[in-house]
């Protein structure tokens, strides 16, 4: 029998934890927090070229302006950092890599003589040629972004080629590739593109640093996703034990995965642990254009795709080349390179697989992770190429996909079999949700309406040994304190962890409270990302509260002479029904229970639990294989109903028909949240959005002016969404994650939609105004119905690119 | 540089500022402990820094102090009631699922309460045009529109 009784546990709609301080403004950003009159502010001088060894840097005026207290350089902080791989120094040592790069810091008493000071520190440069392009970068080596790749230290689970700009070679060698291609009645070749994209979370970064002068313990408050990930790298590259380092993560203004791992924390220690300003806490905050210009950005992304398909529509093989462009650093974005390889065959069972997928220098900021990590790319291509394929050989796009699901027990391309799911249900209803095959006039006059669909997946890409922990504490009064160290970034995790310690503990959520981490009250999590936190922090949370109702009920089995079994927990009452007896939690939990024989018996009841994934084998280096190469995966599709003007390139949106597989929905309002938010992420990014630069390297979208995220005019008219439950078999409630699965299809979906309306295919996205106006015309003049536009070099047209990968 | 004085009305009380002329409203507001006005560009992009000035919603990066001289300036924590209160915008925006990370709901909000002021029942198309200067990157503005349709209602009630 279940012992404990809530209204809201989990699978409950119940409403979010602290949203009544957002809404009233009164929460606390890192920006927002007071840290009194030794408060001195950073602001980073940036590289004006994108390449070029450091001649001189001239402090001498920035120091005259009142106010400065310091201007520090690369050499006064010469420290290496990295989650996967260790290639980035916060500030530019020597060498400038790219246009943007921080190459001095000025601290000061005031933000204004901060910013005032680095326009005044004059930096000469010796310009060395760059690399901008991510194919030209990873087949010649004529400009190397990292000459030193060959002495940075990383993970075994990466494999950097130094001597070249390959920072990362992720492989699948599976089956016999060749064979499949020589007994294949089609082939078919596909190209696609994506530029950089940004975040564009409004919370810009933000950490105050400060160092003990005698103790040299080191405070770091920052709005970051990671805070036991930040002190590890930090404590690693400095050589201090992580308890000399406390991490703090106020509530933060969104992240998407561009403040996960350590981002601008070590440009600010550089300041706290300068000799001349050591005991007094130093802020940095970065400016919108510094966010764009410094901070992670969603790799680009360039990908050939091989299939060899059968005359009954089986797909005998594939072969996958993909470039991202990871900029100067892959200390993060190596990975999102690894994770569209190890799913490199999507939703589908392909027997032959052969993958290269690189992660490529170029000089240009740097890639990490994004909201998908590696599989909007990566699923832009296929479901795009896939759907190419079904019109070349006269078949519904539909049936082809289904033909080639990836049904339960069939392996992956890793050879892992696929666990249960019920993807078959989510297309078809998808499809009919849009009326697929059904031809529909456009609603507005003179334009074209079109439907597509992609289908979605990604499981989380993470070390095999990425652990969770947490504690739960019942306090005196029956409330609970949770110490689960996930960031709740607005995706409203605390509110599914108190669903979960409602559930368990059968006390009211009114009475639980998840607190920010802290690394000096929390027990270890490794990071808030992968979509992992209600699967893997929600096992540890689980035990914990299991571990703490045990304890309780054990005490008043003996305070209550009963069996265990008899106890219930019911909306916070613990009862015996046998005995007739009901009270409240009070004090007794906390400082012990008097037992029959008169001694005291208890103390404060803290349950504890924790978490590893059990059965999860690293691919193999040379073949990508293993028994069990991730968790789980998270399976959708999303169908789009568009309409496009034909004059103007524009777009509207009708419709968005999208379902998910997640096991288990443990906060029904979250869950529609993230499906609602991530779906428009998700067209924003297809239709607008995408970094450009100029010959030289020059970002020309700097600011949310010429870098276009969607705003409430550009949603669609209408997002249906539904989910399916087919539980997930290690998993605290069935549940399997889905922050980030909704943001993956929508821009091959529209793609998809585009094609159905205009009969042009766009291989580069996004589809932009501009370009899809250009690919119209295109058709017209010269009735070519692929259209291709390289983002990367004006000098160098896609299909030359193309050419050079032979 | 100098500093000057600045006397306006700040969430219904006469208030009394003393900053340099260049600081902007959003810095001086900040500066005095309001952090309900967020920077999230500091360049009139993004609305995470919107408070009403004399009943105009107007974005606090794109203002010097000295201009708000004599005037009332409204942000969100001056719509809670005395007693914590939130105000019916507020609650509809946490009961829709409306807020996601927050950084963006104060700014939205005071646009929402602007909008309210003005017409009592607007359609999707009238909330698109008053929030069109306010980006949110986490709630894909679906439970926006529909907080602000649950908001108006209860205001009518
Ligand atoms: S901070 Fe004022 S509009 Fe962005
Ligand atoms: S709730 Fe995060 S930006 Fe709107």
């Amino acid at each position: 029998m279940k012992q404990t009784v809530t209204n809201s546990g989990v699978g409950k709609w119940v409403t979010r934890m602290y949203d009544a301080e957002k809404a009233a403004g009164t929460l606390k950003f890192v920006d927002d927090l007071e840290f009194g009159p030794s408060l001195l502010y950073a602001k980073a001088v940036r590289s004006a070229v994108p390449h070029g060894e450091i001649i001189s840097i001239d402090k001498a005026e920035a120091l005259k302006v009142s106010g400065v207290k310091e201007v520090i350089v690369g050499e006064d902080f010469p420290y290496r950092f990295g989650l996967y791989l260790k290639d980035r120094s916060p500030m530019a040592i020597k060498k400038v890599r790219y246009i943007g790069e921080p190459v001095a810091l000025v601290v000061a008493e005031s933000e204004e003589a901060a910013e005032e000071g680095a326009l005044k520190v004059s930096v000469k440069y010796k310009e060395l040629e760059a690399v901008f392009d991510p194919v030209k970068a990873a087949t010649d080596n004529s400009v190397l972004v990292h000459p030193e790749l060959g002495s940075y230290e990383h993970v075994d689970f990466i494999t950097p080629q130094p001597g070249t700009n390959i920072a990362n070679w992720f492989r699948v060698r599976r089956g016999d590739i060749d064979k499949a291609f020589k007994e294949a009645d089609y082939i078919f070749e596909e190209a696609v593109t994506y530029p950089q994209i940004a975040h564009g979370f409004l919370e810009p970064h933000c950490c105050v640093c400060v160092q003990d002068p005698v103790s040299q313990e080191i405070t770091i408050w920052t709005a970051g996703q990671s805070v036991f990930t930040t002190r590890d790298i930090i404590a690693d590259a400095l050589g201090l034990p992580l308890s000399k380092i406390r991490v703090i993560a106020p509530p933060i203004g969104g992240g998407f995965g561009g403040k996960a791992g350590m981002t601008i924390e070590a440009l600010c220690l550089a300041a706290a642990t300068h000799p001349n300003l050591k005991g007094r806490p130093i802020k940095l905050f970065i400016s919108r254009e510094e966010v764009m210009l410094s901070s992670w950005v969603r790799q680009g992304y360039v990908a050939r795709i091989r299939m060899a398909v059968n005359k009954e529509g089986k797909i005998l093989g594939i072969k996958n080349t993909f470039y991202f462009d990871t900029g100067i650093s892959a200390e993060y974005g190596a990975n999102p390179v690894r994770s569209a390889g190890y799913t490199s065959t999507g939703c589908y069972y392909i027997p032959n697989v052969w993958t290269d997928s690189y992660a490529v220098y170029t000089n240009k900021p740097f890639g990490g992770a994004y909201r998908g990590f590696g599989m909007p790319e990566f699923m832009s291509a296929l479901e795009m190429a896939m759907d190419i394929v079904a019109h070349k050989m006269g078949m519904d796009p539909v049936e082809f996909r289904l033909k080639n699901l990836l049904k339960p027990g069939l392996p992956t391309c890793t050879g892992m079999p696929m666990h249960n799911h019920a993807l078959e249900t989510i297309v078809k209803k998808v499809a009919e949700g849009i009326s697929i095959n059904k031809e529909e006039p456009a609603k507005r006059n003179g334009w074209k309406r079109g439907k597509g669909i992609a289908l979605a997946i990604k499981a989380p890409a993470m070390p095999a040994d990425a652990a969770s922990s947490a504690t739960v504490e019942i306090l005196g009064d029956g409330s609970v304190k949770v110490l689960a160290a996930s960031m709740d970034m607005g995706q409203g995790v605390y509110t599914s962890f108190a669903q979960i310690a409602s559930e368990e503990l059968g006390i009211p959520i009114e009475k639980i409270k998840c607190y920010y981490p802290d690394t000096q009250s929390h027990p270890y999590d490794w990071q808030t990302v992968a979509s992992r936190s209600c699967w893997s922090m929600g096992m540890a949370l689980k035990l914990a509260c299991e571990d703490a109702r045990n304890q309780l009920i054990q005490l008043y089995s003996e305070y209550w002479q009963c069996d265990p079994s008899e106890i219930t927990i019911e909306h916070g009452v613990v009862k015996c029904r046998k005995l007739g007896k009901a009270e409240p939690i009070d004090t007794k939990i906390q400082n012990g229970f008097k037992m029959p024989d008169g001694k005291y018996k208890g103390g404060p009841i803290i349950g504890r639990g924790h978490f590893v994934p059990p059965d999860v084998i690293y691919p193999d280096i040379e073949t990508g294989q293993s028994p069990k190469s991730v968790v789980h995966f998270t399976v959708g599709a999303v169908g789009v109903d568009l309409e496009v003007d034909p004059h103007t390139g524009e777009i509207v949106v009708n419709k968005v028909v999208c379902g998910y597989d997640l096991g288990k929905a443990i906060s029904p309002l979250n869950v529609r949240g993230q499906i609602e938010g991530g779906t428009v992420q998700g067209i924003s990014a297809g239709i607008m959005e995408g970094m450009y630069y100029d010959d030289k390297g020059l970002l020309l979208t700097p600011s949310f002016t010429d870098y276009k995220i969607a705003t409430i005019k550009d949603i669609p008219d209408e997002i249906q969404y539904f989910w399916e439950e087919t539980p997930e078999e290690i998993s605290p409630y069935g549940n399997r994650g889905v922050g980030e699965h909704s943001m993956i299809s929508p821009a091959p979906a529209i793609g998809n939609a585009l094609f159905n309306a205009l009969k042009v295919r766009i291989h580069s996205y996004p589809f932009t105004r501009e370009r899809v106006y250009k690919a119209i015309k295109q058709f017209d003049e010269k009735g070519n119905v692929d259209f291709w536009e390289y983002p990367f070099a004006r000098e160098q047209d896609y299909k030359q690119a193309i050419k050079s990968w032979d | 540089m100098s500093e000057i004085k600045v006397n306006f009305i700040l969430n219904g009380r006469a208030t009394t500022y003393v900053g340099e002329p260049r600081t902007t409203l959003l810095r001086a507001l900040r500066a005095h402990g309001v952090t309900s006005v967020k920077r999230g560009c500091e360049e009139g992009e993004c609305g995470t820094c919107t408070v009403l000035v004399d009943g105009v919603p107007m974005k606090s990066c794109m203002m010097l102090l000295p201009e708000v001289e004599g005037k009332s300036v409204i942000t969100s924590e001056g719509l809670v009631g005395s007693n914590g209160e939130l105000h019916p915008i507020q609650k509809a925006f946490i009961e829709e699922g409306a807020i996601q990370c927050g950084f963006c709901t104060p700014g939205m909000i005071m646009s929402v309460y602007a909008l309210l002021n003005e017409n009592p029942d607007p359609s999707d198309e009238d909330i698109k045009e008053a929030l069109s200067g306010n980006l949110c990157r986490c709630t894909g503005y679906v439970s926006i529109i529909r907080a602000v349709k649950k908001a108006a209602a209860m205001m009518r009630e």
